[in-house]
């Protein structure tokens, strides 16, 4: 060992003599020091900080509260009722305080296309809310008890993926065709459309269940109720809200399908799919009449897509295309 | 050692030859979402010569594997080389096209990546994937290719007649030239003994797709053959391999057993040492000059690490490849190669001959990081605080020794065992089998054994965790399996763990603050005021600002989680802290500082610890008393300098000599 210390003393090769370098140009830190310049950052701090850089949820987000407000106060924006219906004024066209002009029926297609926001977004928001609550409840469940709870759950949730949401939907709906209320619905909605979020919760749940960080609870003396309040349910919410804020726009367009197939909303409610599905028969000759409901719906659609498109940007960054 | 003209011979040829990899003041840059460029390289020289190993050392974060990237034009993402030059075998590489970087790679460098688990491509047979080396290189499979220079090192004493000598012995000839071995063995008049030893030599050395014809005729003519009639033989029979020989036997080369079967196997059906040599395999496959090794055995128990690392010494000794070993093991580095270079904060601080660096370091940080490496270590932390400030004047830990004899045990573990289903199996796994020991106050006990030897299911048992098949845990004279509600709570008050994974076991969602005050929640303890007071004491504890109180566990570093993490488990005031593999993630400077704060908080509070760790290195500083378990047994028991000095057993032997750099002697000053 010596003697090959000395050769490599004497002899060392060109290029990899001894080299030290000067100690101005690397100065140590102290080991592991803490940078306590920095913002605190929570995960919903940095998300919002990353939404709020992000132009896709600025227009979303300008666009959804246009579209909150003109449902909460469509007074505002039109004097009309949508319901006046004079068939004098039928297929007339545009007009001073009628800028869309009259359907078939001789009512105001502007006043209809604004108070149909209303019924939309509520069937959204409300299914929306539903479905989550109970895939989540359900996922939950499913994913923390494991063993033949699981089981059960999830081939429950099987069977619920297997039937199509809109013939499911065609099938109850006419059950109870009398009934005028929209949370009929919003509550078959939520009746088929549960799976995908109990699915999701299910994974999340599991994965959040095996982290460490549970088991360094238990040994503190936590229960495991609270495990799954405090700390799973917590980490589990991010891929719940982006799979929320996504199939919101598809429940819109589904309120608007069934009201186009007439099992949907009663004719007496303004809503953007019963109009759109009204002016099919005058397509021809009169294509704007369907024009503005379905503009109206589109733009409502591609706004939550947009949002939750940001949304699962920010809570979760790996999704990102680089 | 080799002996002293092979290694003057080397060295004549290495400067004659100049250095095969030239990096000159080289710099990279990463730029960031926001568009900010990091320096992640700067200003970094080094050279590698033919035939040598050379070790970048440095904690992560230093820019190590970086430099390697950017050697391989690999470098991820955004990271593009902005300065400097690479320079291999005298040529310019370092603005070369991505297409002209293709044909580098594979034929002049090799790799061999870090993490076997995720190397290799799960649905392809092994073969194939060494197979895709080949053919991406178009390799000529009949013939070996090595440089001139390991031709002229190994084939001293040979004349190698021209490029048909270097033909493989291929599978289909193989019986055939074993059969008339043997003749031309009893033809010179051998007989029994001598001839079965003779051909069970050739038969392990004769590997298709490995040996080439000058080694085979070699062998017969070291046995006695004359050399006409040898070469004669080596000619007949050994006249080129097919693809599968090949392949098999680059992966026999690589230490692989049975390779042909193994090469139709995929690889889930390796284990992590026997995947690192696959890659090893398809990193040479090719015969580059300079082999990139990029901490190749960090995810491997030391005893595979060793192995894995003398083999491919001898493997790259023989071939004439140069490699350039990344690692953050000091030891390791010194124990492997010629030379070192030590990095730090993307910049090289220190280079030379490795046993110079290590005996003398100079810069600083190289004098912190000899200081800190626990395999370079020869004794136990002593506390500071513990004798005064004056650790140096008492160098046997006396303290404990007294209390090892005649303190009064606070966990006994007795005839412990643990078993486990398995999937599709009848028969049980004993994960812990009968294992008893017992943990006396104020003292440490370490657990040490390789994955899967059961000391983290013990760990898991002692903290009720986990319910044991049979045996008993007692805690203060109680056994803990009947404990229930308050006295479980109670159990838990006193016992704590510190987990191995510092980014999992703080919730993220969590404030350090809220992560700290848990315990004293779930315990109901104090009012929200004096909560935040004893957060604060306990910050200080650990040698944390209150600052970090309103972070959140992302914006720290491992080594910092792992203090929030014994903040949280000394919230409670607990006699027993269950530490699993609480230091394997962190650097050595880290894990330095994290077992001088266990060891002074033991010092001050009298705590009992469990010490679970594969690292025996580790184990001589923090540990009054060690147990070796292997496959769930207890192999052996005593105390830490006893283990160290005198190991009763041959596995505890082993890891003993495992340990990286274990023997290399220092003259620290």
């Amino acid at each position: 060992m010596t003697d090959m210390n000395e050769t490599n003393l004497s002899t060392a090769l060109p290029g990899q003599e001894r080299y030290v370098a000067p100690l101005e140009e690397t100065p140590l830190k102290a080991v592991d020091s803490i940078d306590e310049s920095a913002p605190a950052s929570s995960m919903w701090s940095d998300a919002w900080r990353t939404l709020r850089r992000n132009p896709l949820f600025i227009i979303s987000g300008l666009l959804i509260i246009f579209i909150i407000f003109v449902a909460l106060f469509p007074g505002v924006l039109t004097k009309q009722n949508p319901n006046y219906c004079n068939l004098d004024n039928s297929l007339d066209p545009s007009s001073a305080g009628h800028p869309f002009g009259f359907d078939l029926q001789g009512c105001d297609v502007y006043a209809r296309v604004v108070y149909g926001t209303r019924t939309s977004l509520s069937v959204g928001v409300f299914a929306t809310l539903l479905v989550v609550l109970l895939g989540t409840l359900i996922g939950a469940v499913a994913g923390f008890f494991g063993g033949w709870v699981d089981a059960v759950l999830s081939r429950l949730t099987d069977i619920f993926l297997a039937l199509p949401i809109l013939l499911g939907a065609i099938v109850v709906l006419q059950m109870f065709k009398t009934s005028d209320s929209i949370w009929k619905i919003i509550l078959v909605m939520a009746l088929f459309g549960w799976t995908s979020v109990a699915r999701i919760a299910r994974g999340a749940v599991l994965e959040a269940k095996n982290l460490e960080f549970n088991t360094a609870s238990t040994a503190l003396g936590s229960t495991p109720g609270r495990n799954l309040f405090r700390h799973i349910l917590p980490n589990s919410l991010a891929p719940i809200i982006v799979v929320g804020t996504t199939s919101l726009a598809t429940y819109i367009v589904l309120e608007a399908t069934l009201s186009f197939l007439g099992v949907g909303l009663p004719t007496t409610t303004v809503s953007w799919g019963g109009d759109i599905s009204h002016a099919q028969s005058i397509l021809r000759t009169n294509p704007m009449v369907l024009f503005y409901p379905s503009a109206a719906l589109a733009i409502t659609v591609l706004a939550f897509i947009m949002m939750g498109d940001a949304v699962k940007d920010a809570l979760d960054p790996k999704s990102r295309t680089a | 050692m080799t002996d002293v003209n092979t290694e003057n011979k080397l060295e004549a040829m290495q400067r004659a030859n100049g250095p095969l990899l030239e990096v000159k003041d080289l710099q990279v840059d990463f730029t960031t979402d926001e568009g900010h460029a990091v320096h992640a390289v700067r200003n970094s020289s080094f050279s590698v010569y033919p035939g040598q190993w050379v070790a970048i050392v440095g904690e992560s974060g230093s820019g190590k594997s970086t430099s390697a990237m950017a050697v391989l034009g690999l470098l991820p993402g955004t990271g593009h080389v902005v300065g400097g030059s690479i320079k291999l075998d005298g040529q310019e590489i370092s603005g070369l096209k991505q297409k002209d970087y293709d044909k580098l790679r594979g034929s002049k460098m090799g790799l061999v990546p870090q993490d076997p688990m995720s190397n290799l491509n799960p649905v392809w047979r092994i073969g194939s994937q060494v197979k895709e080396a080949l053919v991406a290189n178009n390799m000529d499979i009949d013939h070996e290719k090595r440089s001139e220079f390991a031709k002229a090192l190994a084939g001293e004493g040979m004349e190698l007649k021209g490029d048909d000598d270097e033909t493989f012995l291929g599978s289909k000839e193989l019986p055939e030239l074993l059969a008339t071995a043997r003749q031309a063995l009893v033809n010179i008049g051998k007989t029994g003994e001598d001839l079965d030893k003779t051909m069970a030599y050739f038969t392990e050395e004769w590997v298709p797709g490995s040996e080439t014809r000058w080694r085979v005729a070699d062998d017969l003519i070291k046995a006695g053959v004359a050399d006409d009639d040898a070469w004669y033989l080596a000619k007949k029979y050994v006249i080129g391999s097919t693809m599968d020989d090949r392949i098999a036997g680059l992966l026999s080369e690589a230490g692989l057993p049975d390779a042909a079967t193994r090469a139709r196997q995929f690889p889930h059906e390796f284990s992590g040492g026997m995947r690192q040599r696959a890659l090893i395999a398809i990193g040479l496959a090719c015969r580059p000059e300079l082999l990139i090794a990029d901490e190749p055995t960090s995810a491997l128990d030391v005893t595979v690490q060793k192995k894995i690392l003398d083999h491919l010494h001898m493997l790259t000794d023989s071939l004439g490849t140069a490699v350039l070993f990344i690692t953050h093991d000091l030891g390791l580095a010194a124990e492997r190669a010629q030379h070192i270079v030590v990095m730090y904060k993307g910049q090289v601080v220190e280079s030379g001959p490795s046993l110079e660096v290590l005996q003398h370091p100079q810069h600083p940080y190289t004098k912190r990081l000899v200081a800190a490496a626990p395999s370079l270590a020869s004794q136990r932390i002593i506390s500071v605080k513990e004798h005064g400030g004056d650790a140096k004047a008492v160098m046997e830990h006396t303290v404990n020794e007294s209390s090892l004899e005649n303190g009064e045990a606070i966990i006994t573990v007795d005839h412990l065992t643990r078993e486990f289903k398995l999937p599709r199996r009848k028969e049980m796994f004993k994960a812990v089998d009968d294992v008893s020991f017992s943990i006396k106050k104020g003292t440490t006990l370490a657990i040490v054994g390789e994955s899967g030897s059961g000391k983290s299911t013990v760990a898991n048992m002692v903290l009720k965790l986990l319910e044991p098949t049979s045996g008993t845990v007692t805690y203060a004279g109680k056994d803990i399996s009947a404990f229930k509600g308050k006295e479980l709570l109670d159990f838990r008050r006193h016992v704590q763990p510190v987990f191995q994974n510092p980014y999992g076991s703080l919730d993220p969602m969590y404030s350090i603050y809220r992560s700290i005050e848990e315990p004293l929640r779930i315990h109901g303890i104090g009012d929200k005021n004096s909560r935040t007071a004893r957060v604060r004491e306990l910050l200080d504890m650990v040698e944390l600002p209150e600052s970090v109180m309103s972070r959140y566990p992302n914006e720290l570093s491992g080594g910092q989680r792992q203090r929030i993490a014994i903040a949280r488990a000394m919230a409670l005031d607990p006699d027993v802290i269950v530490c699993d593999e609480a230091v394997s993630a962190l650097d050595v400077l880290v894990q330095d500082q994290v077992l001088r704060l266990l060891n002074d908080l033991q010092a001050e509070k009298g705590l009992s610890y469990l010490f679970i760790t594969h690292d025996l290195a580790v184990v001589r500083q923090i540990a009054d008393e060690v147990v070796v378990m292997q496959h769930g047994k207890l192999v052996e028991h005593a105390t830490t300098d006893e283990v160290f000095d005198h190991p009763q057993m041959q596995y505890t032997r082993d890891l003993l000599d495992a340990i990286p750099g274990g023997k290399l002697q220092l003259g620290l000053d």
